[in-house]
Parts: C-alpha cells; sequence; structure tokens
C-alpha cells in the first residue's frame, strides 16, 4: 500500500542555544559541533580575512582556529559566551600565522592584497587602506571595529597594556583617514 | 570624518567577500575531527577496574623505581639518556643519513618526511604528503595539510602558500627559481607553478594526473601527464604546450628530461618510451615485469624493472644509451628487493627496495660502474619497518 510521503524532523539542531550546542558537541555529538561550525564559520572567515588580507591565509587561519575551538571546548566556559571566546582563537590564530610568516619570510613585502572584485567602490578602498596599515594597527582595528572587542579585551589578547592598545587604534584611525581622504582626491 | 570611519569599520566585516564552498566544508571537516571522542559514562564495575588498573600502575611505577636505584632498570621522563655504544650501533642503520658526497636525502614514507642535510639536521616524522629537494638542498618543498610549504634545511628561511587542497606531486625546476606542483582540487588534480621565493603562483594545466612533473635542464620547460594520459611539455616563456602522443607514451607513470639534450623519457607501467633531444624512441616494453622507477644516470637511462613474479627473477635497475631512436643496453645493477622508488642525480643512483624485513634506501657512489653488480650493501642510508609505502625519494 502506498500513502503520502511522511516528513519526519531527526533531531533538528537549527533552534538551539549555543551553550546547549556546545554542551553536546562536548559529549562528541556531531551534528551540534556541525551548526556551530555553519553559525560562525562565516564570520571566522572574514576577521581572518580582514586580517590578513589574503583568501588562502584566511582559510588556513579560520580552518586552524576552528580546529583547535573544538579541541579545547571541554576546556570553555558555557556560562559565557562562545562567539567571542572563537573569535579570540580566530584573532590570535591569525596572529600566530601572521608572525611566523614574517618570521620566515624576513623583510620582504608581503603578496599583493587578495580584495575581492564584489565590493562596493567604497567598502574596497577602506579594505585596502585597512590592509595596508602595520601590522599591528591593522589587528587592532580589525579586533576593536571587526570582531567589537573592547580595548581592554584587545589589550588581554594581545598581552599588551590598554594604553598601547589605544594609541594604536589612535593612530591607525588618523592613517586611515589619510589614506581616504587621499584616495577621494586621486578620484575627484 | 573619523565618525564616518568608525561607522564604516563597524560594516567592513559585512561588505567583505564570502569564503570559498570548499574551504568551509575542508575546514568543517578539520574541526569534527578534532572533537572530544563520544564519551560513555563509566559503569561501576568499570570505575572498580580502572581503580584497580591506576593502582597496578602505581605499584609497578614503584616497582621500576626500585629496580632502577638498584640499577637493573633505567628510568627517565623527558629528555632521553644517551644510548650506549652498543644501542648506538643498533639504531645507525634505522637513522637516516647522508650518502657520500650528497648535500642532502629526503624520503616521505606513510606520509612522514624523514631528511637529512650534510650540515648535520635530521628531521624524522614530519607530517607530509610529498616532498622534493632544491637544488644542492639549499630547500625542501613539502605538501603539509593543505599547503605547499618550503623550508631551509637551516631553519633560516621558509614561506609556505595555500594550495586549496593536498599537494601530490613536486618537482623543482633545477635552477631553483620555479617549484611545478601538482594539487588535489574539485575531484581531480591541478598543475600550478610558483616562484621559488613562493610568489607568483601560476595555474597550468586544470586537468592533470598525479605524477611528479620533470623539468628540463634548461629550466625553461616542463613536462606533466595531462588528465587523459597524455605526456605534455609546457613551455613557460612562451606558454604552450606540446602533447606527446605515441601509443607507448600513453598512461605515462613517469617522467624525466635528459640532464643535455631535452631528451624526455616517459615511464609506463610496463616499459618507457623517449620523446624528443634527437633520441626519440618508440617505445620499450618489458612486460609483464613491472617498471618501478626511471631516471638518467650521468646521460644513460636508469630504468627500474621488476619481475612480474616475484623470487623467479632478480629486480634490476637496468641501464640503457638512448640514441637515434634506439635503446642499448649497457647493463644493470641488481637490487635485492623490488624497488619502490628511484632517484637519479648526476652519477648517483638511490633506490628505495621493498625487502621483506625492511624498506632500505640505497645509494650507489658516483661514478658506479655500469656492468652488471649489485647495489653496494653498505650504502644502506635507511631501514623503515616492512610494508610502509615509499611516496618520494630525493638525493642532492
Amino acid at each position: 500500500m502506498r500513502g503520502a510521503p511522511v516528513r519526519t524532523t531527526l533531531g533538528g539542531v537549527g533552534d538551539t542555544s549555543d551553550r546547549e550546542l556546545v554542551r553536546r558537541a562536548r559529549r562528541g555529538d556531531r551534528d551540534a559541533a556541525a551548526e556551530l561550525f555553519r553559525r560562525y564559520w562565516q564570520n571566522a572567515w572574514r576577521a581572518a580575512y580582514a586580517l590578513t588580507g589574503r583568501r588562502a591565509l584566511a582559510d588556513d587561519a579560520a580552518a586552524d582556529a576552528f580546529e583547535r575551538a573544538f579541541a579545547a571546548l571541554d576546556r570553555f566556559d558555557v556560562e559565557r559566551p562562545f562567539a567571542p571566546w572563537l573569535q579570540r582563537i580566530v584573532a590570535n590564530r591569525t596572529l600566530d600565522l601572521l608572525r611566523a610568516e614574517r618570521r620566515l619570510a624576513g623583510d620582504d613585502p608581503p603578496e599583493p592584497v587578495d580584495v575581492g572584485s564584489s565590493h562596493r567602490e567604497g567598502d574596497r578602498a577602506l579594505l585596502e587602506a585597512v590592509v595596508e596599515l602595520p601590522l599591528e594597527r591593522r589587528v587592532a582595528v580589525v579586533l576593536r571595529f571587526g570582531i567589537g572587542m573592547t580595548p581592554k579585551e584587545i589589550a588581554a589578547t594581545l598581552d599588551l597594556p590598554v594604553g598601547t592598545v589605544n594609541s594604536r587604534l589612535a593612530r591607525a584611525l588618523e592613517q586611515l583617514r589619510e589614506s581616504l581622504e587621499v584616495e577621494h582626491v586621486r578620484r575627484d | 570624518m573619523s565618525a564616518g570611519i568608525d561607522q564604516r569599520l563597524e560594516r567592513l566585516l559585512e561588505a567583505l567577500p564570502e569564503p570559498e564552498r570548499e574551504a568551509g566544508e575542508r575546514a568543517l571537516a578539520k574541526a569534527l575531527d578534532a572533537l572530544p571522542a563520544r564519551r560513555v559514562p563509566p559503569r561501576p564495575h568499570l570505575r572498580a577496574a580502572a581503580l584497580l588498573l591506576a593502582a597496578a600502575f602505581v605499584l609497578l611505577a614503584l616497582a621500576a623505581g626500585a629496580l632502577a636505584a638498584a640499577g637493573a632498570l633505567h628510568v627517565s621522563f623527558g629528555q632521553l639518556p644517551p644510548p650506549s655504544r652498543q644501542a648506538q650501533t643498533a639504531r645507525s642503520a634505522r637513522q637516516l643519513a647522508v650518502p657520500q658526497g650528497a648535500d642532502a636525502i629526503a624520503v616521505v614514507v606513510d606520509g612522514r618526511l624523514s631528511l637529512a642535510t650534510s650540515g648535520g639536521l635530521q628531521l624524522e616524522g614530519l607530517p607530509v604528503t610529498v616532498a622534493a629537494l632544491s637544488p644542492h638542498a639549499l630547500y625542501v618543498a613539502a605538501g603539509i595539510g593543505d599547503s605547499l610549504v618550503a623550508m631551509a634545511p637551516d631553519g633560516r628561511r621558509a614561506w609556505s602558500r595555500g594550495a586549496g587542497g593536498r599537494v601530490t606531486a613536486i618537482g623543482w625546476a633545477p635552477d631553483g627559481l620555479h617549484i611545478a606542483y601538482v594539487v588535489a582540487r574539485d575531484g581531480g588534480f591541478r598543475l600550478h607553478v610558483v616562484e621559488g621565493n613562493g610568489r607568483r603562483d601560476r595555474l597550468i594545466d586544470t586537468a592533470v594526473r598525479p605524477v611528479t612533473p620533470a623539468w628540463r635542464a634548461d629550466s625553461l620547460a616542463l613536462a606533466y601527464v595531462a588528465a587523459g594520459g597524455d605526456p605534455v611539455v609546457y613551455d613557460l616563456a612562451h606558454r604552450s604546450r606540446t602533447i606527446v602522443s605515441a601509443r607507448s607514451a600513453q598512461d605515462a607513470t613517469r617522467l624525466a628530461f635528459a640532464p643535455e639534450g631535452g631528451a624526455l623519457a616517459i615511464g609506463t607501467r610496463h616499459g618507457f618510451a623517449v620523446a624528443g633531444g634527437g633520441a626519440a624512441l618508440n617505445g620499450f616494453d618489458f612486460a609483464p615485469a613491472r617498471v618501478g622507477g626511471l631516471g638518467w644516470l650521468d646521460g644513460e637511462l636508469a630504468v627500474a624493472v621488476d619481475p612480474a613474479h616475484p623470487g623467479r627473477e632478480d629486480t634490476v635497475v637496468q641501464l640503457f644509451a638512448v640514441a637515434r631512436g634506439a635503446a642499448e643496453p649497457l647493463g644493470s645493477l641488481v637490487a635485492p628487493a623490488p624497488i619502490a622508488a628511484l632517484d637519479a642525480d648526476g652519477g648517483r643512483l638511490t633506490v628505495a627496495v621493498a625487502a621483506p624485513a625492511a624498506i632500505r634506501v640505497l645509494s650507489s657512489s658516483p661514478g658506479a660502474p655500469t656492468g652488471k653488480a649489485r647495489l653496494p650493501q653498505t650504502g644502506t642510508v635507511l631501514e623503515l619497518a616492512p610494508g610502509s609505502s615509499v611516496e618520494s625519494l630525493a638525493v642532492r
């Protein structure tokens, strides 16, 4: 006998809170871990991309960060929000890769920035200006404005005094303003 | 103006491009592999067993400590003690040693790189997919994860770049200025060429086979195997391709340019052919015996020939003079077991043989006799567990 097709739901995870997903992932639930990944992969990758300006490096950094985060789920405090914890791991892993690359490649100039062609002109100019910032200023800007960390959180992540972070942010904004003004004049 | 930049910066991430789908899939697989293993709550009797086991371990440790105090057993944590003279002798055959007169040797076995340089660097166990030495062994390029990585044997300078997939073959140009590499992507394989410093990566062909690319001696052209099985010679300067469409060269598994004259040796499963360079040869067939390796040894073609029925015939490295469309056998070197990999560099021949008790890497001295002779047993530079798979072998 043929009846109408029956729809069933197999343990959906789409509406579950991050906290519950983390708890389940800790017990080895791959569906819950995959849902966490889907929720935050894009933002994690974009943060790594904003820091590096290169797709390949962003791929490696964001993937490494998720691998480390999932391996360290047992040590994560579920009473705290998952996203900022993950973003800190992304930032640290990206910085590690950038530092390692700089150490290995010496003083050679970095590869040309791989900014996508799909940006609006203004965003593209801003992104190019950001990736042209010296590494320490770029990191401060992306962590502050891209990831939304407070200067205090950035200081803790980078192991720096808060005053140094504020100083880097101020200088970075100044440099960005100058870069965009130059760009504006050029287009005029 | 500053306030405007603040707001635009806050929208920066939203305006950034999206990651590629394949990158996400690879990252997800990697992340899921890192998850803690699924835990099962311990049952009461298992918990008791675990406690008993722990107690036994403590007793064992105490007993070991007592023996150590009595001098009957050496117990150490952290750094290993210096080996005794006897232990050093026993271990020496299992450590990779640089063949006499060479700068370095790199072997990838079961996905692990062993590297030794004349400068004293000894690297063992680095997980890689494949590795290749630059001329004079100034660098080693290796596939690590989804990246192509160049390491300086002295650890001074190196670089890494994402390859977008697993690197399955690497060929370093003789002038050291370019690296050709094959990467697994989208269910197939792609050929790239990148400069020796890791910059200016160029996609050469989107459909190739995972065969190690071979460079012509002038470093201006390279040969690879297209997805259809035909060897192709790619001219870097003119960006032109020449397909070697000979029946005897179809389904090529190995490629090697002669050190002079531009002749390309093409190894297949049961034979070889030579194209170009005035030495074109339509084919030499050993069937049912198999070709286990191919290279040029001081201008002579060295072909590893494994018998179809082990035990009935010797495995040999057959040497040929190739000229004017003919291959004249010059002699052969008998190997003690089937050859898993062969590297010829100048006058030095190095082979990895799969002996029943171990994988052995043997290296001849430059200028070894080309008449029938046994490969030097004293030239063993590495012994590995039997059943291992040799992915690549290079001596420079």
